[in-house]
């Protein structure tokens, strides 16, 4: 019962870059050929960038200067060229890069969105939605900001460095060296500022998801904020987080811009060392202008890349923020086991393994029979289908919700579960469901347990009516089917035996009318009844109703009543019911009291009893 | 202001040269850091007034609205549309300030040297403005169109993660994320066709600069050699060029970033310029307080286009109880959402003691409402607090006894925190009935003149049910109220019922009149009698 906000707000720890960088690497594997023709473009586009100045030296020295104009023609079309192999390179450079970031990304997301759908109940009982929607677009957003910027072109930009260097060099050896000067303070100043960016990032990061989550909630609650004339108080917590938002992020610029900065300061310190040295040079006559000039257009070239990188470095900081967000989800394994093997295994009820269910009793001869199924003996019928044996269940510590409560279904029963709420029928319909495993105890379907049957197979052998029906965007049919073929022939039958279909035939569009966002065009009851249908349209085994019908007028129950009865016979039901009028033909009722059963039997014989039922059934009745 | 001053006029005394070089560079540098920060905090500061803006909006906007547009797509609005918005309004301005100062100042220099050398260098300008503008128009409907598959990406997202329980209960995981998978596809297609804009904006830009070099080494070469030109201006006019290849290519990226910041500005204006549908009147009428006589006069509804509710004519005397019964989809929620006018409401059809709705100030209208809906929608807080949220500062003595009325308390009791147990997002760790009386508590701590429950006690069983129908009994006195239920026992003690259907009101009258009436009612009161008695045998 505690809420949790694990995955809110300040995720601290070191910051793993090696790491993040390494794992982050694997999903560049299935691109490498990308990667490799992106890494062979760089050098030629770099080679196309670097000859340019070269060029002109070569035009002013040989030609301008000496009065040689015959051979300019031929250098201008050689720098026509290059320009042309220049721009065809480098759109085909940030195409490839795009291309290569995308991929990524969507695999990545992919990833995280597969992994979120195997966690558990447990997990997004506590998770914000608007935490998770933050991680599977905010976040990998940033990704795609790390390869525009162009986390690829940094091995460009420090190939072009080398290049840029490697010809100042052979250009003139003290020029360079006294251009390089400045290197060292460049290389402190940015060590000093990861730490500090990071953490901002990470600030960053953790409130937007906040901001994020707030303002999910206060969209889905605004009927609620106004109904209650809570609008300043929203605004003012929103306002709030806003804020802080905004705080986290004036930090990361404040130390952008500094690097920025000091990049920016150093390159011109540069060219005025430059200037001041190479003019001295000049007049001693051991250096050209030609080259002097040559020179300032590499400095300016040397530190386009330099400055590059460190815009690229802020991005880059941002991103590991965000990996570590990404990857600290991947790494959530909240889920439940598949397969193992139960704590208490129980002797397998003789031959009973594998095979299931008989449904010879479905006289609806409209509705076809279950798509499970196989013929067992009649003689099996006695062993219990479903038997919950002393089940201890909480969820948070030991706030034992369920507490040794034992249940025993057999094929083809119909049993009622009832009793005050918040006593745990709910509870019981999800953990036959295996939306969460029990502590203690055990639950077996079949005689097998159910930690050992696949999560997959065992679902779909259960059909549950939820107490909060949920409805996609998409059409009714849609919601009915759930977008499964294999139901969707079934689908309006199911609709008619509910007897939903009477309002869905008046709808403008029928069973292709729109739905919008959680089903908020339809009434309650409408709803009900259209989650109701799909329970029944994915035709299983065991059928689960978790207060079915308490949004549906008295006329609809009747109909879902009489629609049911040849449905549910042959088929193991298992009705969650505050309304006793609707149990009333139940083989068996249960009474559940605060995490245990307290009473069970036939309907007379626990009037008969005069306890818990008969007390409720009594109140109920009074008129 | 950088490697400019270099190699102009003869080199004279170079070390004062460089000298000034090195002061210019570290007082630019101090202006650079300074204008980066100003501009990039005042970026961050205008994010934050827009969100502002945007929320506020969402504030005051009714529910027709929320019904229509996805909560994904708002989200997405929120951070990825503003985030694009930013991006224009931070760097773009930066580097079109800076740019323009680049321009500029090396235009006018280079012109000093040489007005024909500055037109020709210039020349492949106007070629580059032509192309770029055919590319922008792509690139702002590319633009939108991939934050539109951004926001449907967020949405299903949302939608999915809100419904992990039905997800799980049907084994749709595979399903739902192969459909994840083509969201995700299409977002990414809609970006690579950005990409390929973007992709061409680049060479278009280096090219320019690189043409523009070119016409002034042929034609500069030769005015050199012609003795037009000196050697010193010719390479001092190159080295401006040089300084325009830089901001050149920055161009092209800021006309992606405004595209881009267009395209999303316009979607945030989609939020900004939505209009309430209900808002506060011009003339406001304020009553002293509110007696809670409700009248109907030939009220009409319609979500769409086809009329729901059709000239409903009620009228509720203070401190009178009505109930309202009908078949699902009658429209009783709706008749129920219109009194605190969640939805629109015509002029002269709804009035609270006499008063037109529409002339109340809001504020005033749904103080005077306590609303229990049909489906309770609790805030991830505290118990506590959610019932707090019915009343501002609400101290603990009202929240107990709020939850008394409403038998709450004794499964508060049992929670680990009591009043201070976390709720869970929607209330999720809640049980249906505890959510129910949640949001009953969150009404009755308001002590309002007016009550409305839809359909309150669906959810819980016949023994709280008689519970809270005795305390609240208790708690009506001179309030009016307005009970929607399915079940008749709920509306005990009703002094009208209405049974509705299609949008009409077919019966009226206390429980005896329709009884005798032998209509709708009669054989609905009949059927849930019935089944009592054929549970009796
Ligand atoms: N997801 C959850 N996390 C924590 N506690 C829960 C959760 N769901 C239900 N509970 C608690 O478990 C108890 C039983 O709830 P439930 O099974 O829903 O009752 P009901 O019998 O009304 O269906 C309640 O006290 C409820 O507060
Ligand atoms: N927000 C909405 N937009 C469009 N149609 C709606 C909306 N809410 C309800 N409806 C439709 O209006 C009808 C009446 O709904 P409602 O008033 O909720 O019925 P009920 O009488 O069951 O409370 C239903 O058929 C429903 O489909
Ligand atoms: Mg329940
Ligand atoms: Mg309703």
């Amino acid at each position: 019962m505690h809420f949790q906000g694990i995955y809110e707000d300040e995720i601290v720890g070191k910051a793993y870059d090696r790491r993040l960088l390494w794992r982050f690497a694997g999903y560049l594997r299935p691109y490498l050929h990308l990667v490799g023709t992106v890494l062979c473009i760089l050098p030629l586009t770099t080679a196309a960038k670097l000859a340019q100045p070269w060029l002109i030296k070569q035009a002013i020295d040989n030609h301008i200067v000496t009065g040689d104009l015959a051979g300019l023609p031929a250098i201008a079309l050689y720098f026509l060229l290059l320009i042309l192999a220049e721009s065809l390179l480098s759109f085909l450079e940030v195409w490839l890069l795009q291309y290569l970031g995308q991929r990524v990304m969507q695999d990545i997301r992919l990833e995280l969105f597969s992994h979120v759908q195997r966690l558990s109940a447990s997990f997004f009982d506590r998770t914000p939605t608007g935490s998770l929607v933050t991680r599977l677009t905010s976040d990998v957003e940033v990704l795609g900001e790390m390869f525009a910027a162009g986390i690829i072109t940094v091995v460009g930009d420090v190939l072009l460095l080398a290049g840029i260097v490697g010809v100042m060099l052979w250009m003139n050896l003290h020029l360079s060296l006294v251009t390089f000067a400045v290197l060292p303070v460049l290389f402190w100043i940015t060590f000093t500022f990861r730490r500090r960016m990071r953490g901002a990032f990470r600030q960053v990061r953790a409130r937007l998801a906040t901001l994020n989550t707030f303002l999910s909630e206060s969209i889905g609650g605004m009927a609620i904020v106004q109904l209650f004339t809570r609008q300043r108080e929203e605004m003012a917590e929103f306002t709030r987080l806003n804020g802080s938002y905004r705080d986290a992020n004036m930090p990361v610029i404040t130390w952008d811009a500094a690097l920025y900065a000091a990049v920016e300061t150093l390159s011109s310190v540069a060219v005025g060392l430059l200037v001041w040295y190479g003019s001295g040079e000049i007049l001693a006559g051991t250096l050209t202008f030609g080259a002097l000039v040559a020179f300032i257009q590499y400095i300016e070239k040397f530190f386009a890349p330099i400055r590059d990188l460190s815009a690229k470095y802020s991005v880059m900081q941002g991103a590991m923020a965000a990996l570590e967000r990404l990857f600290n989800l991947l790494d959530c394994n909240e889920v439940l086991a598949e397969g193992v093997p139960a704590p208490s295994p129980r002797p397998s009820p003789t031959g009973g393994e594998g095979e299931v269910s008989a449904y010879s009793g479905a006289d609806d001869k409209k509705f076809p029979p279950p798509l499970t199924g196989g013929g067992k003996g009649e003689g099996e019928r006695d062993i219990p289908f479903i038997r919950f044996t002393d089940v201890w269940f909480a969820y948070n510590g030991d706030d034992y919700v369920l507490k040794g409560f034992s249940l025993e279904l057999r094929r083809g029963e119909k049993v009622a579960l009832v009793g005050e709420t918040g006593g745990g029928k709910t509870t019981v319909t999800r953990l036959l469901s295996r939306l969460y495993d029990v502590q203690r105890g055990g639950i077996e379907l079949d005689g097998t347990d159910l930690r050992q049957i696949p999560l997959a197979g065992l679902r779909r052998r259960i059909g549950i009516v939820l107490q909060d029906p949920y409805l996609f965007t998409g059409t009714v049919e849609d919601n009915i089917c759930l977008g499964d073929e294999g139901v969707r022939p079934r689908g309006r039958q199911a609709a008619a035996l509910v007897g939903a279909d009477r309002f869905i035939e008046r709808l403008e569009k029928g069973y292709g009318e729109e739905v919008r966002e959680r089903g908020n065009n339809f009434s309650v009851g409408e709803r009900q009844l259209i989650s109701f249908a799909r329970a029944v349209a994915f035709d299983p085994e065991i059928l689960v109703l978790d207060e079915a019908t308490a949004s549906v007028d008295t006329e609809s129950e009747r109909l879902i009543q009489e629609g049911l009865r040849g449905l549910m016979a042959g088929r193991t039901t298992l009705v969650v019911a505050h309304r006793l009028s609707t149990i009333r033909d139940a083989d068996r009722i249960v009474v559940i009291h605060r995490g245990e059963k307290v009473e069970e039997g036939g309907h007379e014989e626990l009037i008969a009893r005069e306890g818990v039922y008969f007390r409720l059934y009594q109140l109920q009745f009074r008129g | 202001m950088e490697s400019i001053q270099s190699p102009a006029k003869a080199p004279h005394s170079p070390s004062w040269y460089g000298g000034a070089i090195i002061v210019a560079a570290l007082l630019h540098g101090a202006i650079r850091v300074f204008s980066r920060t100003t501009l990039l905090h005042n970026a961050r500061r205008i994010e934050y007034r827009i969100r502002q803006d945007l929320y506020a909006r969402l504030l005051a906007l009714d529910l027709s609205y929320f019904n229509r547009e996805r909560t994904g797509d708002l989200l997405s609005r929120f951070s990825n549309d503003l985030t694009n918005v930013r991006m224009l309004v931070g760097f773009g301005a930066l580097n079109i300030i800076n740019t323009a100062i680049v321009y500029l100042s090396a235009l006018f220099l280079m012109a000093r040297i040489s007005p024909l050398l500055t037109l020709l260098a210039v020349i492949p300008f106007p070629m580059m403005i032509f192309v770029v503008k055919r590319i922008s128009a792509a690139m702002f409907r590319r633009s939108k169109r991939a934050q539109e598959e951004l926001a449907r990406l967020t949405s299903a997202v949302e939608e999915n993660v809100s419904a992990a329980a039905v997800v799980k209960a049907y084994c749709r995981e595979e399903a739902s994320i192969e459909a994840f998978a083509a969201v995700s596809r299409r977002y990414m297609a809609s970006n690579m066709r950005m990409a390929q804009l973007r992709g061409l904006m680049i060479p278009v830009m280096a090219a320019t600069g690189a043409l523009g070099t070119l016409i002034v080494l042929v034609i500069g070469g030769q005015k050199v050699v012609a003795g037009l030109l000196t050697l010193g201006d010719f390479v001092a006019f190159n080295g401006y060029l040089a300084m325009l290849i830089w901001p050149t290519i920055i161009l092209g990226w800021i006309l992606n970033l405004m595209q881009r910041g267009a395209a999303s500005m316009s979607r945030l204006n989609e939020v900004l310029l939505a209009e309430p549908g209900v808002t506060e009147p011009a003339d406001p009428v304020t009553p002293a307080r509110i007696a809670g006589m409700i009248e109907l006069r030939r009220l009409s509804f319609s979500y769409g286009e086809t009329p729901l509710l059709r000239e409903i004519s009620l009228v509720i005397p203070p401190g009178s109880r009505l109930g309202i019964v009908g078949p699902i989809g009658a429209g009783k929620s709706t008749l129920v959402r219109l009194i605190p006018r969640l939805f629109p409401v015509a002029d002269a059809t709804l009035f609270i003691d006499g008063t037109d709705i529409n002339r109340l100030p809001l504020r005033t209208l749904r103080d005077a409402i306590g609303f229990v809906p049909q489906e309770s929608f609790l805030f991830s807080r505290t118990v506590g607090e959610n019932i707090a949220f019915g009343k501002g500062g609400a101290d603990s003595g009202e929240i107990g006894a709020a939850a008394r009325l409403a038998s709450l308390d004794g499964d508060v009791a049992r929670f680990p925190d009591g009043f201070g147990t976390m709720v869970g997002e929607r209330g999720i760790t809640l049980s249906g009935g505890q959510k129910q009386r949640t949001a009953i508590a969150r009404a009755l701590v308001k002590d309002p003149p007016i009550l409305i429950l839809d359909d309150p006690l669906s959810a819980v069983d016949a023994g709280t049910e008689e519970e809270i129908l005795a305390s609240l009994s208790g708690f009506y006195g001179s309030r009016t109220v307005i009970i929607v239920s399915h079940r008749l026992s709920a509306l005990r003690g009703c002094d009208t019922i209405v049974y509705l259907e299609g949008g009409r009101i077919v019966e009226q009258g206390s429980n005896e009149e329709l009884l005798a009436r032998g209509g709708r009612y009669a054989a609905l009161h009949r059927e849930q009698q019935l089944r009592r008695e054929m549970e009796e045998i």
